[in-house]
């Protein structure tokens, strides 16, 4: 049985969702894909950057 | 392919004082046998060390050092533990142990290894236990950890938007200025009021305001306004109007003179004075009026005319006294009336709104004056209401358009000042806010299709889980009330084990499930997590596990393991030797080592076990003259066999709480035998049936155990006989190709042995 990573989980759950930034997917990609000290920290960032574009 | 093992070297480790080496073929399954103590265990015990780092029950006490040799000093040397496997995962790992947690990592979802210690220990879980366990098991905690930051990033979000939204409608109370409401529209009034009274233009909109450049012209725009102004000219004018004059009396004392019989002289007045200038130039017919030419005395007529001149003279006085003012009043009213209609031409110049100048009356003062005639004091007392009501008119606009003094306009700058500031600051929280919101309701959105997806994928995974679980566990317990078994979600954070239970639904199944049940139960779940989710790890320990089982269950699990996981290496550890027997005939190919002592200075002792079981053991007793030994030996393998028919061929006997269902009277065992055959095979029976009378004879006598004592080397024969017989017993079901038993699959009415060639019941020739 195939277990996925939790970025593979998350990404092929974006792309199943409708009307979210178009990049965000790939912008999480590349935060999940760096070391974070406080990765919710780093999720949050993300959200806000994207919402005040 | 997943590893399997080859080969186990263990060395001055736990109750291996020197080197004990456990060969296990080309990863062939392998059945350990030996009694409690022997240290079969410690099999378990080093793939455990090798393969997680840890004995989880030494660790559980503190005890991790015990890994070493517990007798003393090793004369083996250093404690290590080597392992060859199919691939690549073998190695050697000396004690002290080096390795660090990270390289166990892949491993860590495998299963492999289940004791009969620890056999229910994930079915005691709790149900958050049993959730993070699985998370593990199933590689989800990566998963998991991924949710709860964003789960975590979601809830931060929701604070600051709690945060923002405070902020917003802080700003909006200080606006409000006690009004139950704040819009666009009555900040924006405020701000015109206040850019009025600084007689500045006024914004036409919230944005321009939010501009910090706007502030900075509308402060310099009120600076620039000039005191010397028109408007400014214009309101000290409008400050500077004097009241209108009006002596109602002295126009009453007028009209009131006018009605007099004085007045009446005035007309006279000319001809008076006409008589005069002719009396004086001697131009008067002596004795003669000259005006109606009667007779009079010149004295007298001189003094006529001299005292009728005094009179109108002072009737003319009189009247002008009165004249003057009255004239002055007309003139000053008159002025009044020029000078607001100026002021009204100026205020109508800058399109500030005002009403006219009320007109005068269309009879002048002045000229009713000049005719003697009475003025209209109420249409004057009218036209000087009319201008006093104008100038107050005026006077309110002079307020309104008045350039505020220089303090009175510095506090207006500064409310304005602070009123943009405020209106800027709102603008920002709005906007701060709005983006808030929008951030919350994205990191919302991700994390509620992420939870939902996990617990969906979890529910599929727990589906398959409980598929294999459920087949697993109905295999050990056919034909019981106690089905659909499964693990199922549990609110959001844990799972639960569940089963139907005479058609109830209970989850857990603690409270309907016997203590044999649950071990089954516990038995299925790791057999179905192995196989749902092992990648690299091909073989599965289980060691001692079924001490609650009796005959009939282990006989099962023995059939499940042979069968359901011929692909798999088992290493099955066991002191039971009912179920060593079971397996061995089930799984002829297996391997088979029986620990058979341990001691303090040598350690385990072991053997290869190259014999069929019990009735093996009965004839090597008898080889070494142990008749009483080979008897006792024979009687159980007798019943063993008995035991196994019945079981297969599903005979009713009557049933014995707990363990004694083990031990059933032979008697019992005879005839639940004779009554399977007649229902399934009655043609087996003319040739089964004398066998079965001599064994049952056998039992009453030579494997009497009580009856050996007191027999010598000449009961050797007997029991030889007997041990005949029962091998003629067991040749009767088992497939002479493969050696396993023809009921081996199938039905008591329609069997098969494990390669096909056999059947029950027996196929009859031509």
């Amino acid at each position: 049985m195939h277990r996925p990573s939790a970025e593979e989980f998350l990404l092929t759950l974006l792309e199943s969702l409708e009307e979210l930034p178009p990049d965000l997917a790939q912008r999480l990609a590349t935060l999940l894909k760096k070391d974070h000290t406080d990765r919710s920290a780093a999720i949050r960032q993300l959200f806000e950057e994207i919402a005040g574009e | 392919m997943n590893e399997k093992l080859q080969r186990l070297v263990m060395q001055a480790f736990r109750g291996i004082p020197s080197e004990m080496t456990i060969e296990f073929g080309d990863g062939e399954s392998t059945v350990v046998y030996g009694d409690n103590g022997t240290g079969k265990s410690t099999i378990a015990d080093a793939l455990e060390w090798y393969f997680t780092g840890e004995i989880e029950l030494l660790s559980h006490e503190g005890r991790q050092h015990a890994v070493r040799y517990v007798g003393g000093d090793a004369d083996g040397g250093t404690t290590s533990v080597e392992v060859l496997t199919s691939g690549a995962l073998g190695g050697k790992v000396v004690f002290p142990d080096e390795r660090t947690p990270d390289m166990f990592q892949a491993l860590r979802r495998e299963t492999f290894l289940l004791r009969g210690r620890t056999l229910a220990d994930f079915i005691n879980k709790t149900k958050t236990e049993k959730w993070k366990a699985l998370v593990e098991i199933l590689g989800l905690d990566a998963i998991e950890s991924l949710r709860e930051d964003l789960q975590r990033a979601r809830n931060d979000l929701r604070k600051a938007s709690k945060t923002t939204e405070e902020e917003v409608r802080v700003y909006r109370r200080a606006l409000a200025a006690g009004a139950d409401t704040i819009t666009d529209e009555t900040v924006l009034a405020n701000l015109q009021q206040i850019c009025s009274m600084l007689s500045v233009a006024p914004p036409q909109s919230l944005d321009e305001v939010v501009e910090p450049s706007w502030i900075t012209s509308a402060v310099g725009a009120s600076a620039s306004v000039s005191p010397s102004s028109d408007r400014e000219n214009l309101v000290s004018e409008i400050n500077a109007l004097d009241e209108p004059v009006f002596d109602k009396e002295s126009f009453a004392a007028w009209n009131a003179l006018l009605s007099s019989g004085r007045a009446r002289q005035l007309p006279r007045a000319s001809l008076v004075r006409e008589a005069k200038r002719l009396l004086e130039a001697q131009s008067i017919d002596a004795g003669h009026c000259p005006i109606c030419g009667q007779k009079v005395d010149q004295k007298v007529l001189a003094r006529k005319i001299e005292t009728a001149l005094v009179e109108v003279m002072e009737a003319a006085r009189d009247l002008e006294r009165f004249r003057d003012p009255i004239l002055e009043q007309a003139d000053g009213l008159e002025s009044a009336r020029e000078v607001r209609q100026a002021i009204y031409d100026r205020i109508r110049a800058l399109a500030l709104e005002i009403p006219p100048v009320p007109a005068q009356p269309d009879a002048t003062i002045r000229d009713q004056v000049e005719a003697l005639t009475p003025v209209a004091i109420a249409a004057i007392t009218s036209h000087v209401a009319d201008l006093r009501r104008w100038d107050k008119a005026a006077a309110k606009l002079a307020r309104q358009i008045a350039p505020a003094k220089s303090s009175t306009r510095d506090s207006h700058l500064v409310m304005l000042a602070a009123l943009c500031q405020q209106i800027n600051a709102w603008q920002q929280a709005e906007k701060k806010n709005a983006r808030a919101q929008q951030a919350l309701t994205l990191a919302e959105t991700v994390f509620d299709a992420y939870q939902q997806k996990q617990k969906e994928d979890l529910g599929n995974l727990l589906q398959q889980i409980s598929g294999r679980v459920a087949k697993f566990y109905s295999t050990l317990h056919p034909n019981e009330e106690l089905d659909a078994v499964s693990i199922e979600p549990w609110t959001a954070k844990g799972v639960e084990l569940a089963i139907n239970f005479y058609g109830s639904r209970q989850r857990p199944p603690h409270g309907v499930l016997s203590e044999s049940h649950l071990n089954s139960l516990a038995i299925a779940l790791f057999l179905a997590m192995a196989a749902s989710f092992n990648e690299k790890l091909g073989f599965l320990i289980l060691d001692d596990v079924i001490n609650s089982f009796d005959v009939e269950h282990r006989g099962r699990l023995a059939e499940l393991l042979a069968d359901g996981f011929a692909d798999w290496q088992l290493i099955v550890l066991t002191h039971d030797q009912q179920f060593f027997e079971h397996l061995s005939r089930r799984a002829p190919s297996w391997r088979k080592i029986e620990f058979t002592s341990w001691s303090h200075a040598s350690g385990p002792r072991t053997t290869k076990y190259e014999t069929s079981g019990t009735l093996a053991a009965a004839r090597e007793r008898l080889q070494s003259d142990d008749v009483q030994g080979a008897a006792t030996k024979g009687r159980r393998a007798l019943e063993e066999l008995l035991q196994e028919v019945c079981e297969a061929l599903w005979a009713p006997l009557p049933f014995r709480r707990g363990q004694a269902n083990d031990k059933r009277e032979m008697g019992e065992l005879f005839a639940g035998v004779r009554r399977a055959l007649k229902e399934h095979a009655k043609s087996q029976l003319p040739t089964i049936e004398p066998v079965v009378k001599h064994l049952e004879a056998d039992v009453g006598a030579t494997l009497n155990v009580a009856a050996h004592a007191s027999r010598g080397r000449s009961g050797a024969g007997e029991v030889e006989a007997a041990l005949e017989r029962i091998e003629a017993l067991d040749t009767l079901w088992t497939c002479p190709s493969c050696r396993t038993r023809v009921w081996h699959k199938g039905t008591p009415g329609a069997a098969r042995c494990r390669c096909g060639k056999s059947a029950f019941p027996p196929v009859a020739a031509g």
